[in-house]
């Protein structure tokens, strides 16, 4: 582009021309012809009003994005999920190990100072509660996820 | 307040009121692209597919972008697509007779400006609207336009020179 263009260019986006551009503006023959119509077409430009968007017209985007909203928020469950659960199963062989041992040796040191089936008894109530305390904890994991997963929402909104 | 990118990433996960927010910071802006850019045909139409667009493709939005940008990427996209289908059915001309009898003054400056712009070919036009009423950058133009730099000047220089000539008629 030619310093002419330039100058040009500037008025036409309703720039400011420095002292240099401004004397060249008078002094070039072309710039002071060319000036005029850059104006007159800026101004055209600037007197281009568009109406407002009609009111309805957000409430009939929402609507329409509504079903793919729908599908995002539930594949974004299951992701969560899926992690959620990924990451809870992790532990899960060293926790199963732990509890196995636990369980044995409690049973040897009942076994020592109790009759043998009142040992068992106790300590099958003992592994019992570990099972349900275990499945329970497993099963609190989607619905913690999905909590999670609001509160996170809350927070970005905020 | 949450950023664009922030509200994106929420839409990605389904969150209405994210996009409704987004909706309400770009209404205005978009709306008057499109209008702009089709001469006012087909506009509420537009700026739905490019909402709908963004909505189906917010879990592939790169946080690093400007949303901006991104958004209107896929508004120049459709009005590029929307100048490339066939023209409608003609209309009968005494209905744009009785039209332009009746429009006011103001209409016809609006009008002549309508003019101009459409008689810019579409990618020298797009030049037009991004940098002189939505006053963005070289850059960002280039990146929504995917083009070079270079190009978007050169672009801007040719459509000047035709709306001067077309000023000078």
């Amino acid at each position: 582009m030619t310093e002419c263009d330039e100058i040009l260019a500037t008025l036409f986006l309703g720039g400011v021309l420095d002292a240099d551009a401004a004397a060249h503006l008078s002094a070039c023959p072309r710039c002071a012809t060319e000036q005029v119509h850059v104006r007159r077409v800026a101004e055209l430009l600037a007197s281009h009003d568009v109406p407002p968007p009609a009111s309805t017209l957000s409430a009939r985007v929402l609507g329409a994005a509504a079903p793919l909203l729908a599908r995002h928020a539930r594949r974004a469950a299951w992701r969560m999920l899926a992690r959620a659960l990924a990451a809870a199963l992790v532990p899960l062989p060293l926790i199963l190990v732990l509890d196995f041992y636990l369980v044995r040796a409690a049973y040897g040191v009942l076994d020592a100072v109790l009759p043998r089936a009142l040992s068992l008894y106790v300590v099958f109530n003992y592994a019992a509660t570990l099972t349900l305390l275990l499945a329970l904890t497993y099963g609190m994991i989607p619905i913690v996820a999905e909590r999670q997963m609001r509160l996170r929402r809350e927070e970005s909104r905020a | 307040m949450a950023t664009d990118e922030d509200l994106i990433g929420a839409v990605a996960t389904g969150d209405g009121r994210a996009l409704e927010e987004l909706c309400r910071r770009y209404e205005r802006p978009l709306h008057r692209f499109i209008f702009r850019h089709t001469g006012g045909r087909d506009v509420d139409d537009l700026y739905q597919e490019t909402w709908l667009r963004v909505v189906r493709a917010a879990r592939r939005f790169d946080p690093r972008r400007r949303f901006s940008t991104w958004l209107f990427q896929i508004a120049v996209n459709l009005c590029r697509d929307w100048h490339r289908r066939p023209p409608p059915e003609p209309v009968d001309p005494a209905g744009i007779e009785a039209t332009r009898e009746g429009a006011a003054a103001a209409a016809d400056a609006a009008l002549d400006a309508r003019r101009l712009l459409a008689a810019l070919p579409e990618p020298q036009r797009s030049v037009v609207i991004l940098r002189y009423y939505h006053d963005l950058g070289e850059e960002e133009m280039a990146e929504i336009l995917g083009c070079p730099r270079g190009t978007v000047k050169s672009r801007l220089h040719h459509a000047m020179a035709r709306l001067g000539e077309m000023a000078r008629q």
